[in-house]
């Protein structure tokens, strides 16, 4: 009989375990008689010779239990055996069980769920061939435009012309290719089908160069990706490669789109693949890219031709490489590929400066370092941005499991104690101790498994909570949910760990037990006396639930103090009453020169909505993540040497100042008589005012910036109060500049030079920047009930007109600090978790302890101790373990807490009062638990105590 | 019969103990005659070494169904002579062949033990 053979007749046996018993049982009896046969024909008399025949055989069962273990299936059978006994004890103490699986689930499903994010978040490689020899030249991390900057500055921006000369010659690399640095949101019409015009959508496009896919080393999964013949010529290559999930959701699935056209922004594109599901791009931004085109098409994606002249002083591409193989692997290789890239960068930054170039300019310029980094993952906003937080959660939740395991191994020490003498019996019945270790921690195993399936549902709900938070109510996000292999083999360590740890002790201590033989009438006794080690585990344990407890409880503290530090401090402008909206009138088919009227409309259309006290339009939120900035030059100020001259800049319409609530501390506001036909004027903020006027002389002074289309120059005449515009965190004051919407000239004020840099170019082209891009409404009850006017408002002017994202200014606020308030929320949430398991722990252990001592309460208040007496007695016991607990906690508290110091805003990592706020909550929760128990003890009825056995 | 019955409990003092490992290989040879029940193996072993090896039931029985489970015997229930229901054990090709393996490797060991023994002498 081969192996699969002999797994069936095993299976066969294991199921019909009767069937074999009554065979086993024939052929037994059937040899008993064969052998009485033979004894009786040698002479012995019938009943001797069975008798005989049945000596011979001994014990039938023993026999048949040796059969059965020479077989393989025994072995699963005692399996089985012990985990149907496992499960009848469970069954029986359904309290118990109830309280571990729930802990359990919740201890492992937050594991799982944290898990389920590191994994898409930190860990997971980017889908491409050896994506460990990526780099980004830069970290890459935000996107936009900026001028006046060196190249590689602030985290990686390049200009066009720049990128494509690395391309050309990638030097030490494999390759170098550049993208866009942000993506843009166009509006695509699918390829008709029969006949029938689709309805426009709005997709995220990303610009790429043509060797974006072959240094990437991705692969499409139908059609072709874009090449290097696509990025030609500006506005030549009108090539579009698709997303898995646009393809999916706009197109249907469709197998044959490839060689289809669709229409971008009003243009003709020929699609010509579709990526696998899983690639996202090089750099994944929190709405997923939809489809990528060539750089050459940027006129048509983002309507900003200049951006491709050389020299346009516009640096808004990010660029990664694919090292050699050798650079990779080895340091001195990389090392050189690092130098050579600084090298490039210190000849174009010398290239753009032209001219002669001062000693002190000559060295500064030599000092900068574009940093190679590691980008096997990709770029990512959501890693740069919760990254961290996941580490801290990770932790948070990895001691939550840690008290949950404390629990169920007090549980289990309760348990063996209680059971000892069920298992002194089975000891004398010749139960080996490796038996008994097993069945306990088959017990446990069975609880921890059951405890991470629970867990992995219960991490799927906590997931999509999550991302959903992450995602700021924006489903459409590259995330998921869905546990996939290696959660759930995460899922399945981490239940096996937990079991380890909790069943480990308990199962030795059991096996332990018989050691003394005990079968006396008073095991309880024999416990009470011998097991310093069943005594000291559980106090060990409740300790250092204290201990854990405590170091949650303030970090939680200390994150949600940050949290109202965040919220609490002052923004310079006012939260309440103020309603905005996103809207992208360009998408809408808007020409610059159409905007004058437009927002004219807007403004009064919108006014006379029942409930709004006022109305303005701007480029951008008073706050929010992104900013318009550039460097500007205040009239009548000397900067010193490379002085950082970095204004956030905004245009606005009349009102704008009263509508967000902005005070002017001195002049006047832009009103709407500040039109085309009078004078350029401005508001600065205070900081400006302070800096570069420090007598107080600010207003009348000029100033210009330093992007063309608004240079101004412009006549201060106004000073707002400092507001803060990007991260809620910075505190230095930020420097701002307003100029009136009205006054953007009309066109650019120079026409484009011409690629040769001669001759009669085209035409000026007409200013991108006179758009407005947020409404801004000032309410005088809950701004978020005039939500459904402003809508129909701007419906009635133009149906088209999209309004993007509307949000209450609290709301604004909130989602710049919701990486804040996810961890504060979510590590109060658990750290409340871990105060209950760690009061569920202790209680049942003082419990345990009251219960065990009743016997000696009871002679103590038969002797004539006092109630008090009693009570204290049993507090004390739970008040050392408090204080011990406390004490090793503090020392670990700082040395954590210190780590999370970056996170913390507004407060030191030894805040006095999260510490003693911490204390309190575990010292209230410790006093508690144990008062329950205690009184129990007080009121021990000494008659009833001494019978108790 | 008295002094057979002493004779033969004195046998069964010394022949409880088989040569380690030789016990399948005994129920080989025995079942290589002709197919057995359990008892018929036992009593067959007994009486051809003369009761010098005494095979008890609580060996036997396992030794068979882990014959059986490795594919060396295989068994059917069938009448004994006396009309009773029996499993009988019988050889298969695979446990002819291990049998002549066995055979042939004790035989060399028993050779081997024997020139020590020689040697020795």
């Amino acid at each position: 009989m081969r192996w699969p053979a002999n797994l069936t007749s095993g299976m066969k046996a294991l199921f019909g375990k009767s069937r074999v018993e009554r065979e086993l049982d024939e052929e037994l009896e059937g040899y008993v008689a064969a052998s009485t046969e033979d004894k009786m024909r040698n002479g012995m008399p019938a009943k001797m010779a069975r008798r005989a025949a049945l000596v011979e055989l001994g014990s039938g069962n023993a026999v048949k239990h040796q059969i059965w273990s020479s077989r393989w299936e025994s072995a699963l059978d005692n399996l089985l055996q012990d985990v149907r006994l496992g499960v009848r004890s469970l069954k029986k103490s359904p309290g118990f069980t109830a309280v571990a699986l729930i802990s359990l689930a919740l201890g492992i499903g937050g594991n799982s769920a944290i898990f389920t994010l590191i994994n898409q978040v930190l860990l997971r490689n980017l889908p491409v061939r050896d994506s460990r020899q990526l780099v980004a030249f830069g970290d890459s991390i935000f996107g936009g435009v900026a001028g006046g900057i060196d190249l590689g500055d602030f985290g990686g921006y390049f200009p066009w012309d720049f990128a494509r000369q690395l391309e050309e010659n990638p030097g030490p690399f494999q390759g170098i290719a550049a993208y866009g640095s942000f993506s843009n949101k166009a509006s695509v019409r699918p390829p008709t089908v029969a006949g029938q015009t689709a309805p426009a959508a709005l997709a995220t496009v990303n610009l790429v160069s043509g060797n974006y896919f072959s240094v990437l080393g991705a692969e499409p999964m139908l059609g072709r990706t874009i090449v290097s013949a696509d990025d030609g010529a500006t506005g030549s290559g009108a090539v579009v490669v698709l997303s898995y999930r646009f393809w999916r959701e706009t197109l249907s699935s469709d197998p044959a789109v490839v060689g289809k056209t669709i229409s971008l922004n009003g243009a003709p594109f020929e699609v010509v693949g579709v990526m696998p599901e899983a690639f996202h791009g090089f750099r994944q931004e929190l709405e997923p890219t939809g489809m990528w085109t060539p750089i050459s098409m940027q006129p048509v994606v983002l309507q900003q031709p200049t951006m491709l002249l050389p020299h346009s002083g516009l640096y808004f591409l990010h660029i990664f490489g694919r090292l050699s193989a050798q650079a990779a692997s080895n340091k001195t290789a990389f090392a050189a590929s690092q130098n050579w890239l600084n090298e490039q960068v210190h000849a174009g930054v010398r290239a753009t400066e032209g001219g002669t170039i001062t000693p002190a300019r000559q060295a500064e310029i030599e000092r900068i370092h574009v940093p190679l980094v590691p980008a096997a993952q990709g770029v990512s906003l959501i890693r740069s941005q919760y990254g961290e937080s996941l580490k801290i959660l990770m932790a948070v939740v990895g001691m939550v499991l840690l008290i949950a395991c404390a629990n169920l191994a007090n549980f289990l020490l309760a348990r063996t104690a209680t059971r000892q003498r069920e298992i002194s019996t089975r000891l004398a019945l010749g139960s080996s101790r490796a038996r008994i270790v097993r069945q306990s921690l088959i017990e446990t195993l069975l609880l921890s498994l059951t405890g991470g399936v629970l867990g992995l549902g219960f991490a799927f709900l906590a997931t999509r909570m999550l991302i959903a938070f992450v995602s700021q109510g924006n489903w459409d996000i590259a995330m998921s949910p869905a546990p996939n292999r290696e959660v759930v083999l995460f899922t399945m360590g981490v239940s096996l760990a937990t079991a380890l740890l909790f069943g480990l002790v308990p199962a030795v201590v059991a096996a332990r037990v018989g050691k003394r033989g005990s079968l006396n009438t008073s095991a309880r006794t024999a416990h009470g006396g011998g097991g310093r080690g069943s005594r000291i585990w559980p106090k060990t344990l409740v300790s250092a639930q204290v201990m854990l407890s405590l170091l949650l409880l303030v970090g939680a503290g200390l994150l949600l103090r940050t949290l109202r530090n965040l919220e609490n401090q002052d923004y310079g402008f006012e939260r309440t009453h103020v309603l905005l909206a996103d809207f992208n009138p360009k998408l809408a088919g808007y020409a610059p020169h159409d905007t004058p009227a437009l927002h004219q409309t807007l403004l009064e259309r919108l006014a006379t909505i029942p409930g709004v006290r006022s109305v303005a339009l701007s480029a951008t939120p008073p706050i929010s993540g992104g900013a318009w900035s550039s460097n500007i030059e205040p009239g009548g100020y000397r900067p010193g040497p490379k002085e950082n001259m970095v204004s956030v800049l905004n245009r606005v319409s009349g009102e704008y100042f009263e509508t967000a609530g902005i005070p002017i501390v001195a002049g006047r506001a832009i009103t709407a008589t500040d039109t085309a036909n009078s004078l350029k004027v401005a508001v600065v903020s205070e900081e400006i005012a302070r800096k570069y006027y420090p007598h107080g002389d600010a207003i009348g002074h000029m100033v210009k910036l330093g992007i063309d289309s608004v240079e101004g120059p412009w006549e201060i005449v106004g000073i707002a109060r400092d507001t803060k515009s990007g991260n809620p965190r910075d505190t230095d004051p930020v420097r701002m500049t307003y100029i009136p919407l009205a006054q953007i000239d009309a066109l650019m004020p120079y026409a484009p030079k011409t690629a040769d840099g001669a001759g009669a170019g085209p035409a000026r082209e007409e200013n991108q920047d006179r758009y407005a891009n947020t409404i801004l409404l000032r309410t005088t009850g809950d701004p978020a009930r005039v939500i459904g006017d402003l809508r129909a408002a701007v419906t009635a002017i133009n149906p088209n007109l999209p309004l993007l994202r509307i949000t209450t200014m609290r709301e604004q606020v909130s989602n710049l600090i919701a990486n804040d308030e996810l961890i504060s929320t979510l590590t109060m949430l658990f750290a409340g978790l871990a105060l209950l398991l760690a009061a569920i722990g202790l209680y049942g252990v003082m419990s345990y302890n009251v219960v065990e001592r009743t016997n000696e309460i009871g002679v103590r208040i038969a002797l004539g101790a006092q109630v008090n007496t009693v009570l204290w007695m049993v507090l004390r016991e739970s008040l050392v373990l408090l204080a011990i607990g406390v004490a090793l906690g503090l020392p670990l508290t700082f040395a954590v807490t210190k780590r999370i110091e970056d996170q913390l805003f507004g407060l030191s990592a030894r805040d006095p009062l999260s510490f003693a706020a911490a204390i309190a909550v575990v010292c209230g929760m410790t006093l508690l638990a144990a008062w329950i128990p205690a009184r129990r003890a007080a009121k021990v009825d000494p008659l009833t105590a001494l019978r108790y056995e | 019969m008295s002094a057979k019955k002493e004779e033969r409990l004195e046998a069964e003092a010394k022949a409880s103990d088989l040569v380690q490992g030789t016990l399948e290989m005994l129920i080989l040879k025995t079942l290589a005659l002709e197919p057995m029940h359990g008892y018929g193996v036992a009593l067959r072993i007994e009486q051809i070494s003369k009761g010098v090896f005494k095979v008890n039931p609580g060996s036997l029985l396992p030794a068979l169904s882990r014959m059986e489970r490795c594919g060396h015997v295989k068994s059917g229930w069938r009448a004994t002579e006396n009309n009773r229901r029996a499993k009988y054990y019988d050889l298969t090709a695979k446990g002819r062949k291990a049998l002549s393996q066995e055979t042939e490797q004790w035989q060399r060991q028993i050779d081997a033990i024997a020139r020590i023994l020689d040697a020795e002498a």
